[in-house]
């Protein structure tokens, strides 16, 4: 007989760790934590442990997956994810999500961009579940140990499929800023549809970025890092932007040193390749 | 028994003295005169050979291999040392239990000045292109153009200038072809626009500014608007749908209608994306559901009463407010009114009943044209398709049966000997694709 994976034994140390996350989750995922409402003052919460969160590497954006996510984007309840942000008088949000992680992974580079642009609420999308899972706790965990100076608010995670359905959660012109940091690669040629850019996709991710909206690039796949480049430069409504201006943006270096895969490389000591691509003013209809 | 193969899809000219009809691989061309008589005018049928195509494929790579070898100076030994040359490449056949192939043919299309007819062949994945020869007694259609694609077409629409094809793809993407130009030996293409899920249904719309616009739906819920030829610049979305859009109609005043897994029927304004209205026509269909609306096993419940049903088709006739539409394996036609008064509003004008269930829906002129699926029909095989025309004396449409059956005079008729378009009740073509395209979620992690 083939053996229960771990997560699913319920002897195991995984199940056990993963069942009492959730419960967690469950509780505090939507909840606004403050000062007043705090019953365990002063109690951190252990930030969670990749180890009980390991999932296989890739997950096929094409099939069918039991996905949530809005009818439109007026349907879409940001409150939930930053309850910091909603007026408690008027219960509408007092700000808009305006930077996207798209594929997110481990979300090292939310969690470094969140001081960086505290006043700015940032989204990470991730459509493996228990890489979701992590950055949920995660991010409560880090919420809960910064309480008192309303710490990590302007950040959270959704799962969800982004190559299908982000404009179901962004309006047209939302967005400032897309992060797509190393990407799955899809060697294959074949495979190369279910690359996070490709021409038809771009059109996509311009009609959510508003004008002189920035797309960050990086890989550590030069293959990739060409492809992306190439299609990029391709399309009408982006321009590639200069190494100077590269090297003087503060989020190129947080995308350079912040992220999970990042790091890796960087011990690795294997190459980044960065490209950034500003959005260019829609022309006029012909 | 052999019987003649349910006819899959038809489409009539404009002035309706053509009629065109899928049958199988075949595509059958009809005359029809105002006298009430009906011509058998031609069958051109998708003789296009996969296992060559594959013999091609195939063959190729062992020239390649051996020439590799050679260059290499490398002999291909058998066991006792002897060198095996190799001379006729092997073709790989399906094996004993492998799903029979159907070579379907789809999405009949005439050009605006009706000179050309337009097909998609699920043979070889490409789109056909006729030239229609009205003048001909016996063949009318002349392939003239054959255009191979990577993934198989699923629909197509005809831009203003009438030379260009706008195909929607089953993996999602969207390609023009100038009709004029001649196909190329490989495909080098690249995609006017996408989307991340099988494209269901396209149409072209031009708006007051004289702007052309795609209309793309999708598996998911998506209907998308994008600018044409700039089809970068996407428009808009129009959200509201909760399960796949199967179909999607225009009519004037920038009103589309699209319907699909929902139980509604959906009425936009695409120009300002604003959802005009809704027709909830899940209680009209309740008494006409049966066992094959039934949810697949593997989605069913232990009670075996998940029903679902979705719409097929939705077709709009040019001159009148009216659109009609069908429920997959249902034998009702519903058809709706479209208010004048409060733009796009919707309501019931009609339940026309049908001995069959409904295969195909096309619209022109003041005329439905439907195709049944008769393989339960007794003895003489009759009700093919129904023609049902809109009567304004008294404001109801009928089903025209003196043109119906005189058609299935005309079909048995000329068909019946053609062994080509009979078949076993074992292979009939399945007739019921739309509602595999629900989507159960059945993917995790």
């Amino acid at each position: 007989m083939k053996t229960k994976p771990l997560s699913q034994d319920p002897g195991s140390k995984r199940y056990a760790y993963r069942i009492n996350k959730e419960e967690n989750r469950k509780e505090l995922k939507h909840v606004k934590i403050d000062e007043s409402s705090l019953v365990q003052e002063g109690q951190k919460i252990d930030l969670p442990k990749k180890r009980y969160y390991r999932q296989r590497a890739h997950s096929n954006p094409f099939s069918d997956h039991q996905l949530e996510y809005p009818v439109s984007p007026q349907d879409m309840d940001w409150s939930k994810l930053y309850p910091h942000y909603k007026d408690a008088e008027t219960g509408q949000m007092t700000k808009k999500v305006t930077i996207a992680d798209i594929g997110c992974g481990f979300g090292g580079l939310m969690i470094d961009l969140s001081p960086a642009f505290p006043e700015t609420l940032i989204l990470g999308m991730e459509i493996r579940v228990q890489v979701t899972n992590y950055v949920e706790d995660r991010i409560i965990a880090l919420r809960n140990n910064t309480l008192s100076r309303h710490g990590f608010q302007n950040i959270n995670v959704l799962r969800g499929n982004a190559m299908k359905f982000l404009p179901n959660f962004f309006e047209k012109g939302q967005l400032s800023k897309m992060f797509f940091c190393f990407p799955d690669p899809h060697f294959k040629q074949r495979k190369h549809k279910a690359r996070i850019i490709t021409n038809t996709l771009l059109s996509e991710y311009a009609s959510v970025l508003k004008e002189g909206g920035i797309v960050y690039t990086i890989t550590d796949v030069k293959d990739l890092h060409e492809w992306m480049v190439k299609h990029l430069e391709e399309h009408p409504l982006f321009e590639r932007l200069s190494t100077e201006w590269e090297n003087s943006d503060k989020c190129v270096k947080i995308m350079r040193n912040a992220t999970e895969e990042g790091k890796k490389v960087e011990r690795k000591k294997g190459d980044k390749f960065v490209a950034c691509f500003r959005r260019l003013p829609t022309p006029t209809i012909l | 028994m052999t019987l003649i193969h349910p006819l899959q899809n038809t489409l009539t000219s404009r002035d309706g003295s053509l009629v065109f009809a899928i049958v199988k691989n075949s595509i059958l061309s009809f005359k029809y005169q105002s006298s009430n008589q009906w011509e058998f005018v031609g069958k051109w049928t998708d003789d296009f050979d996969k296992a060559q195509d594959i013999k091609k494929n195939v063959t190729k790579e062992q020239q390649r291999q051996i020439s590799e070898n050679d260059t290499k100076n490398k002999k291909l030994k058998s066991n006792k040392g002897d060198s095996i040359i190799k001379t006729e490449a092997k073709i790989p056949a399906p094996g004993i239990g492998a799903p029979p192939i159907y070579s379907y043919i789809r999405n009949l299309q005439l050009t605006p000045d009706e000179s050309k007819l337009i097909a998609c062949a699920d043979s070889d994945k490409s789109v056909l292109i006729f030239t229609v020869d009205r003048a001909s007694k016996t063949n009318v259609l002349k392939l003239s153009k054959r255009f191979s694609f990577p993934k198989r077409p699923n629909a197509i629409s005809i831009a203003e200038d009438a030379a260009t094809v706008i195909v929607a793809d089953k993996f999602g993407d969207v390609y023009s072809i100038d009709m004029n130009s001649s196909p190329e030996d490989k495909f080098t293409q690249e995609p006017i626009l996408g989307h991340v899920s099988m494209l269901t249904d396209v149409c072209m719309v031009k708006d007051s500014e004289d702007h052309q616009l795609i209309i793309t739906s999708d598996r998911d819920e998506h209907i998308r608007i994008s600018y044409y030829p700039q089809c970068y610049i996407v428009d808009k979305w129009l959200f509201g749908h909760k399960h796949f859009v199967s179909s999607i109609c225009c009519d004037k005043d920038h009103v589309l209608l699209s319907a699909g897994g929902d139980n509604e029927i959906f009425a936009w304004d695409w120009k300002t994306g604003e959802n005009l209205s809704t027709f909830d026509y899940s209680d009209l269909i309740k008494p006409y559901l049966n066992d094959q609306h039934l949810a697949p096993s593997r989605f069913q419940n232990e009670e075996n009463d998940i029903i679902e049903f979705c719409v097929s088709k939705i077709a709009k006739i040019n001159n009148l407010p009216f659109v009609a539409f069908f429920v997959e394996a249902t034998k009702c036609i519903i058809i709706l009114e479209i208010s004048g008064k409060e733009k796009g509003k919707l309501s019931l004008k009609q339940i026309i009943d049908l001995p069959y269930n409904i295969i195909s829906l096309s619209a022109q002129n003041d005329e439905f044209q439907i195709t049944l699926d008769n393989q339960k029909s007794p003895q003489v095989q009759s009700s093919f398709a129904k023609f049902i025309q809109y009567n304004s004396n008294d404001d109801k449409f009928v089903i025209n049966d003196e043109k119906s059956n005189l058609f299935d005079e005309v079909i048995t008729k000329s068909l019946q000997e053609d062994s080509n378009l009979n078949a076993e009740e074992d292979d009939i073509y399945p007739l019921y694709n739309i509602a595999s395209l629900r989507k159960h979620g059945e993917h995790y992690s």
